[in-house]
């Protein structure tokens, strides 16, 4: 009974904590990532308070009470944000009574919000933030529409305060997903799309005809197209997941006829359009590590896509590693890596996983090392992309984060395999 | 090693035992080395001819646990020859700078797909799982491979001179898996890499009780994949005694009548007899013990469990019974089989001296397994082990070569030993290196400052462009 008392306490503190001031912090010494047009500076000092960043420059001195973090040696980034992960939204991918990500509800395209469904107390979140990663953007995916709908983006942490921002981006798939949705063909999709946003935009202008009890014949249910609102108003963006350049193109086409804010996922083939989506100013998100010719849409998916977007002036924000973006979110690093490997400029990839995405996705004071900025830091034991570095101290909103999962804890009782039989009463 | 001397060592010494007992004639003989224990489709793979060659200045990972700097490494004949320093090498002798680079073994993946679920993947090129019955011992991964798998050139480019092709977990037994050399062909047969044992692939856990559960049949839980494994052993013996009994009797006057040929309880036979590796697909640590046992009630042993998940809680066990985990360095969560994942996994193996193996399991993965090895690596350094890459390279090298059979042919930098080695351009732990040269039998098979040392599959060739290829 006192245990579980004393738990409660615990846990009781544990979140208060999360609502209370922070802790201020001096980091000490550091080669800082800006992520800025400050680029990459050295033996530089940090000074976290409230939660937010105060000053970043060399030889802080402060008067005020505060912890040092020593990182003499150490690099530190923003904290690491992965653009497409479905964080929260599953804990076991073949369980699913742990999947929240799409819905099978024919009513429910658009409209559908994944927002209330985060379980900001998955053991996913601790796993990613001890490893570097701080924020998500977290996407819907396909039910029963061509339209996934809303995202949300969050901060690791887990409580509730971990929601940043719900219904952030309207998601939509084309290409082979989207025909096989569609009856079996792009040109369904296609139309399928272009109606909707027609029909919106006609419902947007002509709303309060429609009201409880009247029969009307759209091919979408009303609230789907409620939710393309902020769309067609360039409240939020379209992100539609598309591979082949052919396609992409027609993407183009079609946010430019509706007049939408569009952004580009997976985009296997979207190098060879490079200079076309770079006039167009529209953001790619990607995961540079994919490089297989896996479908027809991809056939040319290469390694250096993210060097040539980059140099096309294409604003590019990294999702990965491949299929365990979410469970693994943390390794969109590794995929950002390999940019760099194939030729992409170290500060601009650490850029496509901090203050790119915040720019896209509009998360207002995260993704750079400067002041003003909510404090979410990472310091590095080593060159942030290298494999053989690890993540040191990692702070969220200017918290101090432990570094345990659930599989440090697993790790930590076996880690000696000696005296089995008494591993069960190790905590 | 003792597997793969026994995989000819065993069947001969039981001719040998024969013959001294009933004085057989050479048609006897052929008799006894036909049916069952025949090895049809061959290899037909003959290593590219290759001049000399001498890798000047480089840091060396043998395989075998040593890092030599400003080494060199002699080729001739397509074979290791000497790795050392200051080493001696006749003149007119082809020479590659290797200052500031590194050199290791070919790596070696003991876990792909490559030919039997290629790129793209389409509803037609599915080969990997036959997924008719929970048994399907007499299928073989290499009549599914498509070699022209554009897959193969994207590893070769990540530095991997050889592969296990598996069937995939759908079933409790799921086929024969197949060693390939990494090597443009017309044909499986002239891919396989020569004298390598051929695999079972077994299944433990989620897959196949899933599969045939929602099907209403056999097996629905762990405990029905159990009984699916003893009732093929059992079938198995007893074939295998069938037989052995038969080839006892030639040439004597009680000659038994010739046992019925059946394809499944061939490779379960085999298996029996040594010479066939059971590589089993086994993520939780209670389904491996019991998979051990089942392993001695019915006297076979396993070569690898892969995907082995919670191999870290039963590494001392892994260490005694001389069987290799096969791991990836973080994948996790996708099944409840795959929840208790530590991104210490292969660095607690190591410690625990258990034969530890990267695999990838992947098209993309195996590209990278040298970026796997470092994760894994590093995660275990930074808990406190100081593993270095002269003990992680073997990960992906030389314990792999270990598993599939084939150590005493490649896998470690060594005299004598296929010169199946990459150069680097950097310590291959870190993201920034890439695989410069690969080498094949000491021929030349990729070069990343060559583009026509860049093979290209015929899948490749006009696809995007049609006067250009894909890459």
């Amino acid at each position: 009974m006192k245990s579980i008392i004393k738990k409660a306490i615990t846990t009781l503190l544990l979140f208060a904590s999360a609502t209370i001031h922070a802790e201020d912090f001096l980091i000490k010494n550091a080669t800082v990532h800006t992520a800025s047009s400050r680029g990459v500076l050295s033996n530089t000092d940090i000074y976290v308070s409230d939660g937010f960043i105060m000053q970043v420059a060399k030889n802080i001195k402060l008067k005020s009470k505060h912890t040092v973090i020593d990182a003499n040696g150490k690099h530190v980034t923003p904290g690491l944000i992965n653009a497409s992960t479905q964080l929260g939204l599953v804990e076991i991918g073949a369980a699913s009574s742990t999947v929240d990500y799409s819905t099978k509800n024919e009513q429910q395209g658009a409209s559908f919000n994944i927002a209330p469904a985060i379980n900001f107390r998955s053991t996913l979140m601790p796993q990613n933030r001890i490893n570097g990663l701080t924020r998500a953007i977290v996407r819907p995916a396909g039910g029963t529409s061509i339209f996934h709908g809303q995202g949300a983006a969050i901060a690791l942490l887990s409580n509730e305060q971990g929601l940043i921002r719900e219904q952030l981006a309207q998601y939509a798939s084309y290409g082979i997903a989207g025909a096989n949705i569609s009856g079996g063909s792009r040109a369904s999709a296609y139309f399928i799309l272009d109606k909707a946003l027609e029909e919106a935009n006609y419902l947007r202008h002509n709303r309060s005809q429609y009201k409880p009890g009247f029969d009307w014949h759209f091919s979408q249910s009303l609230q789907d197209l409620d939710a393309l609102k902020a769309v067609l108003e360039k409240k939020i963006p379209l992100v539609i997941s598309v591979h082949r350049s052919d396609d992409i193109l027609q993407m183009i086409k079609l946010a430019k006829k509706h007049s939408v804010r569009l952004i580009l996922a997976g985009a296997s083939e979207a190098w060879l359009v490079a200079n076309e989506i770079a006039r167009a100013k529209i953001p790619v998100i990607m995961d540079p590590i994919l490089n297989l010719p896996d479908s027809f849409e991809s056939l040319a998916n290469r390694l250096d896509a993210a060097t040539i977007l980059n140099e096309a002036g294409v604003k590019l924000v990294f999702t990965g590693i491949d299929w365990q973006s979410t469970h693994n979110g943390y390794l969109v690093r590794q995929s950002a890596g390999n940019a760099v490997a194939y030729g992409m400029p170290v500060e601009d990839a650490i850029k496509a996983m901090t203050t790119n995405t915040a720019e896209v996705f509009g998360i207002k004071n995260y993704g750079q090392i400067a002041v003003g900025m909510e404090a979410d830091i990472v310091v590095w034991d080593g060159d942030p992309l290298e494999l053989t570095t690890n993540a040191d101290t990692v702070l969220i909103k200017g918290i101090n984060q432990p570094m345990v999962s659930r599989a440090t804890r697993l790790r930590d009782r076996y880690w000696d395999l000696k005296d089995i039989p008494n591993k069960a009463f190790i905590r | 090693m003792a597997i793969t001397k026994s995989f000819y060592g065993r069947s001969l010494s039981v001719l040998v035992v024969i013959c001294g007992l009933t004085a057989c004639t050479p048609e006897t003989e052929d008799k006894k080395e036909t049916e069952t224990k025949v090895r049809p489709f061959p290899s037909t793979y003959k290593p590219i001819a290759s001049e000399s060659f001498v890798i000047e200045h480089a840091t060396v990972l043998t395989g075998t646990g040593r890092q030599l700097e400003d080494a060199s490494v002699f080729v001739e004949n397509g074979k290791i020859k000497v790795v050392g320093n200051n080493i001696y090498v006749p003149a007119n002798t082809k020479r590659y700078d290797g200052n500031g680079k590194w050199v290791t073994p070919g790596i070696i993946d003991v876990h792909t797909h490559l030919g039997v679920y290629p790129s793209p993947g389409i509803e037609s090129t599915q080969d990997g799982n036959e997924m008719t019955a929970p048994v399907t011992a007499e299928v073989w991964a290499e009549h599914s491979v498509w070699t022209q798998d554009p897959g193969m050139q994207l590893a070769l480019a990540g530095g991997v001179t050889t592969f296990q092709v598996l069937p995939g977990s759908g079933n409790l037994i799921g086929g024969r898996g197949v060693t390939l050399k990494n090597v443009y062909a017309r044909s499986v047969q002239a891919m396989k890499f020569p004298d390598a044992p051929h695999s079972l692939k077994m299944a433990c856990g989620e897959n196949p009780k899933r599969f045939y559960g929602s099907k209403g049949r056999a097996p629905s839980t762990r405990m029905g994949n159990v009984a699916g494994y003893r009732s093929a052993w059992i079938k198995a013996k007893a074939y295998r005694k069938e037989w052995d009994e038969y080839y006892e009797s030639v040439g004597s006057k009680k000659e038994k009548d010739k046992p019925k040929r059946n394809l499944q309880l061939d490779t379960l036979a085999e298996v029996l007899r040594g010479n066939i590796l059971v590589h089993n697909h086994c993520y939780r640590a209670e389904e491996m013990l019991i998979m051990i046992d089942i392993a001695k009630e019915f006297d076979y042993k396993i070569s690898a469990f892969h995907h082995a998940i919670e191999a870290y809680k039963v590494a001392d066990v892994l260490a005694k019974e001389n069987i290799c985990a096969a791991v990836w360095a973080d994948w996790w969560g996708f099944k409840h089989e795959a929840f208790d994942h530590v991104r210490e996994n292969a660095a607690m193996i190591e410690n625990a001296k258990a034969c530890a193996i990267i695999h990838s399991d992947s098209a993309i993965g195996i590209q990278h397994l040298n970026q796997e090895a470092a994760k894994a690596m590093a995660a275990g350094n930074k808990n406190g082990l100081s593993l270095e890459p002269k003990t992680a390279i073997a990960w992906i090298t030389s314990n792999a070569a270990k598993a599939i059979g084939v150590s005493d042919k490649t896998g470690s930098l060594e005299e004598n030993k296929m010169a199946d080695m990459v150069i680097w351009s950097h310590n291959p732990f870190s993201i920034y290196a890439k695989a410069e040269k690969v080498f094949i039998d000491g021929a030349l098979m990729y070069d990343r400052d060559d583009q026509n040392k860049q093979p290209v599959s015929d899948f490749d060739l006009g696809i995007i462009d049609p006067q250009g290829e894909r890459l």
